[in-house]
């Protein structure tokens, strides 16, 4: 019963802390990022499992971990509110070969990432940029220009 | 097998940006979003300080001490605890609390059940239940003598106690334990 409080509690809790830790826990990931996701999962799982170290209660967790994932996955598919909230919108940080302050300053973006994801898009040089596009997984999709 | 064709046509499902790439961007949102953010990192900040304080137990602001009017007995303890994580109460014991070579003192039954005490340091040469808890029995010669009770709260909430050097007045508590 402790263990699936403590689950569903934890879930919740890292969702919370890793989505207001803006977007490049998942995607983008450097060694420093690694380090944050390795250090706040190994920190939830001493409180969801406790003593009790049993395959009873470590396959409880588990499934009850499972379960919130579908739920919230179900609950994204029917409303677009709850998606945005989860996962964020995309967001343009070039806009016609215009770079966008407001995003870059408030996803703490730096021009470095942009660049970056452009070479890995074939683009050699940032003016050639049309649209860059921070999508919801963290990844930066790049448009050059025709 | 169903003989529906599938009719849903192929179109974004995203505004576009500049009528130009269908983003979905939706700036009003990342606003509040960003607005959110500022509150939560103040709330987190928020949270590391109670805890630094202690107010979610093993501080400054936990910690605890009661006496008798005689100052027969001092307890220490937290008041604030967390579930399943060892804390020491102890039980010092003035010279009003000596009697003829031995010290008598009554501890409540939910220091037992719901905070868990694990262990009693030094050992009573005799102990005994009734009237709904433990009346541990320890030889003593003089002031100051401590015995310390190791406790493991189970479960969370507020739990009341009781402490007593028999025949005493006794010192009646309360420990907070958080999830």
């Amino acid at each position: 019963m402790a263990t699936i409080i403590h689950a569903v509690l934890g879930y919740f809790v890292l969702i919370i802390v890793v989505r207001v830790l803006k977007r490049r826990a998942g995607s983008q990931m450097t060694l420093f990022e690694f380090v944050l996701v390795f250090l706040m999962g190994g920190i939830i799982i001493l409180s969801t499992v406790g003593n009790d170290r049993s395959v009873t209660n470590c396959t409880c967790a588990v499934i009850a971990v499972g379960l919130m994932h579908r739920s919230v996955s179900w609950a994204k598919s029917k409303s677009p509110r709850i998606g945005a909230v989860l996962d964020g919108t995309p967001l343009a940080v070039i806009k016609q070969g215009e770079w966008q302050p407001e995003i870059m300053n408030g996803m703490k973006l730096r021009r470095e990432d942009i660049e970056a994801a452009g070479r890995s898009a074939g683009v050699t040089k940032p003016e050639d940029i049309d649209y860059a596009v921070l999508e919801r997984n963290g990844r930066i999709s790049v448009f050059p220009k025709d | 097998m169903s003989a529906q064709p599938f009719t849903t046509p192929v179109e974004d499902s995203v505004p576009k940006t500049n009528d130009e790439l269908a983003i979905g961007e939706n700036l009003d949102f990342q606003r509040k979003w960003w607005r959110f953010e500022r509150i939560i990192w103040i709330f987190f900040a928020v949270i590391l300080l109670c805890d630094l304080l202690g107010l979610f137990g093993r501080g400054w602001l936990a910690k605890a001490e009661r006496s008798t009017p005689d100052n027969g007995l001092i307890l220490k303890y937290e008041r604030i605890e967390r579930a399943s994580t060892p804390s020491i109460m102890t039980l010092d014991f003035g010279p009003a609390a000596i009697q003829g070579g031995r010290i008598q003192v009554f501890v409540s039954n939910s220091i037992v059940m719901p905070l868990g005490a694990q262990r009693i340091a030094p050992q009573p040469q005799q102990s005994s239940v009734g009237n709904g808890g433990i009346t541990y029995t320890f030889a003593a010669t003089q002031s100051p003598a401590a015995v310390q009770i190791a406790l493991e709260p189970s479960f969370p909430g507020l739990h009341s106690f009781r402490v007593q050097v028999v025949g005493r007045q006794p010192i009646d508590a309360n420990i907070f334990v958080v999830p």
